[in-house]
């Protein structure tokens, strides 16, 4: 085989190219059709009156369709308004607090010198993004415990404990607050690494014609990140509607359900754990499309405004 | 002068001390903020149980006392599920790399007919799923409920993993594939004996990511394993840490040394077993943030 002519040998692409490259992708292809494309397929039980045992689709009658009943009933239901309220809040707040902190960092760990000092920084501001969500919500929940550190520091300088982890009013503050601290230290790589792409020299001139540090910062820096932020925000305007329900269900507890009860977490305990299979699909479904469409006008967007788009 | 200058760019920065000062002591202050509530949590383990019911603690540990760890360490459950962890962590991490690549090579072959139609095939599953519940009845219907396949096969393609690696072969030479098809190789020996050698940055990238991933995951855990004999690590810190199920006290009680275990207060146990169960990240992930952070870099790439 090795013998002939390796131009002749080199050929044109044949169907057996095609064979090969198809058979490695199968496992992939086969799996996401599986784990992807059925669940999407699942959705028509949104539709209906499922209960397990029952197929998805026939057309022996079996099928109790609905329509968009579990739709109208979760629109006219006691907790539409407050889980739309919350999901959204809870997002806002984490954009209005939280975006503008990584940008902060990056910008201060940018006038550091370079050395051990600065790489520690960086590691440890690192650190929470590793630390898994368990551990996170275990650590919270003590601390805000009545007998916790931070009702310790209360104390300390005279007041009184305040009971954090039940009354309702503290709980964006806490979620957005360790959602910020979890986030801010990873979330400045992308503006450190636009930021190492400036040319030395622009601050060398601008050093010349008489800019501070700060004015450099202003002039240099801060336009290298721009598209940058711009990218981010679109996107995390596009995620308006996906709280990070994984999270909360951790911290919550149901006397704060009236700040910290969202759409994801309303899901997983109504629809799953309560065998609400018909409604709770219809509720993922609605909220699926909503985040897409934000997704999707966020990128139109993007592609409009900057040259960076998704798809 | 100029070759100066470039050597340390911010040498021509430099600005009055006063500036400086506050600079550094806002990152002391930041630091700070990050790592005081992890120490915390680790004096307040290891400090003598009336010290911390008192709640005396603040700056450094006060009494020695080891306690709360010699009840961890003997709790089977533990064990058990630290175990679980390291079978989910290396059957996940393996698939994950594998697939990603089966994934990704066909990807970069140019005559590949149909590749379009296979991408979107790819990306639509990015920003539209079926959603929880449907996975759910799948997952039951598979017959993997309450067994280790629920939390270890779905989880074992990531198309984002799949776009990493594709990136990565994109800037393989196409000499190096064009030489092992003169010799007579197939895709698939192309694959494993010319590209995968010289693709091991990559490879790195995802089993580090899979590798944390999965070691910090407990919702799959949560939703598809009712038999806790299957609970990973993190599940049974749920247990303990937030669904407060566990009572580490009662585990030693036919000990000798129960007397030791009522002094322990339960909020000194969840610290210490906080500890332990994170302290294998905090100090391996100085070691391998450089391979997120490259990750995170050529993820952030437009295609």
């Amino acid at each position: 085989m090795k013998a002939a002519s390796p131009v002749s040998k080199r050929r044109g692409f044949h169907w057996r190219d095609h064979l090969q490259l198809y058979l490695i992708m199968l496992p992939v292809l086969a799996h996401i059709f599986i784990f992807s494309y059925i669940p999407m397929y699942g959705i028509v039980i949104a539709f209906q009156n499922y209960y397990p045992g029952k197929p998805f689709l026939s057309f022996g009658g079996e099928i109790d369709w609905v329509g968009f009943q579990h739709f109208i009933d979760f629109f006219n239901g006691p907790y539409f308004v407050r889980l739309m309220r919350n999901t959204f809040l809870l997002s806002f707040y984490f954009l209005i607090f939280g975006f503008w902190v990584p940008i902060l960092f990056a910008l201060l760990l940018n006038e550091l010198r370079t050395g051990a000092f600065k790489k520690f920084v960086q590691t440890a501001s690192y650190l929470p993004h590793f630390i898994s969500n368990v551990v996170v919500a275990g650590m919270v929940l003590s601390f805000i415990n009545v007998d916790g550190i931070i009702n310790a520091f209360v104390k300390l300088f005279g007041g009184s404990p305040v009971a954090l982890n039940t009354e309702p009013g503290y709980f964006p503050a806490i979620y957005t607050i360790t959602s910020i601290w979890k986030a801010f230290g990873w979330g400045s790589i992308l503006y450190l690494a636009a930021m190492s792409s400036v040319d030395p020299h622009l601050y060398e001139a601008a050093k010349i014609d008489g800019a501070n540090r700060f004015k450099q910062m202003l002039n240099i820096t801060l336009p290298s990140i721009r598209p940058t932020i711009f990218i981010l925000l679109i996107f995390a305007i596009g995620s308006l509607l996906s709280a990070n329900s994984e999270f909360i269900l951790l911290i919550y507890n149901p006397m704060v359900y009236e700040t910290a009860d969202v759409i994801g977490t309303y899901l997983f305990r109504e629809g799953l754990l309560g065998g609400n299979f018909s409604s709770g699909t219809a509720v993922g479904l609605l909220v699926s499309l909503i985040n897409f469409t934000l997704l999707y006008t966020a990128n139109a967007l993007s592609r409009k405004y900057s040259d960076y788009a998704l798809w | 002068m100029i070759t100066a200058l470039k050597r340390n760019p911010n040498k021509i920065r430099q600005g009055s001390i006063i500036v400086d000062i506050i600079l550094y002591t806002m990152a002391i202050v930041i630091c700070l903020i990050t790592l005081y509530p992890f120490y915390y949590v680790i004096i307040m383990s290891i400090s003598s149980p009336q010290e911390v019911a008192a709640m005396n603690v603040f700056l450094i540990p006060k009494g020695f006392f080891l306690g709360s760890y010699e009840l961890i360490l003997k709790d089977a459950k533990m064990w058990w599920a630290y175990s679980n962890t390291l079978i989910y962590v290396t059957a996940g991490a393996v698939l994950n790399c594998l697939m990603a690549v089966l994934g990704a090579y066909p990807l970069t072959v140019k005559n590949l007919k149909g590749r379009k139609w296979i991408v979107v095939f790819l990306l639509i599953p990015m920003y539209f799923g079926g959603g929880l519940i449907p996975t759910y009845l799948l997952i039951n219907k598979l017959g993997m409920y309450n067994t280790m396949f629920a939390v270890i096969i779905p989880g074992m393609v990531s198309i984002w993993n799949i776009i990493l690696v594709r990136t990565f072969f994109t800037t393989i030479p196409e000499g190096l594939k064009e030489s092992a098809f003169i010799d007579g190789a197939s895709h698939l020996q192309l694959l494993f004996k010319v590209i995968l050698p010289i693709s091991k940055p990559i490879i790195a990238v995802i089993a580090i990511y899979s590798v944390v991933g999965i070691w910090n995951s407990w919702f799959d855990a949560l939703v598809y394993l009712p038999n806790e004999k299957l609970h990973p690590l993190q599940m049974y810190l749920y247990r303990v840490v937030v669904q407060q199920s566990v009572d580490l006290k009662t585990l030693s009680l036919e000990d000798t040394r129960h007397a030791v275990a009522n002094m322990l207060s339960s909020i000194q146990l969840k610290y210490a077993i906080i500890v332990f169960t994170t302290l294998p990240v905090i100090f391996t992930y100085p070691f391998f943030q450089k391979y997120f952070i490259k990750g995170a870099l050529l993820g952030s790439l437009k295609e």
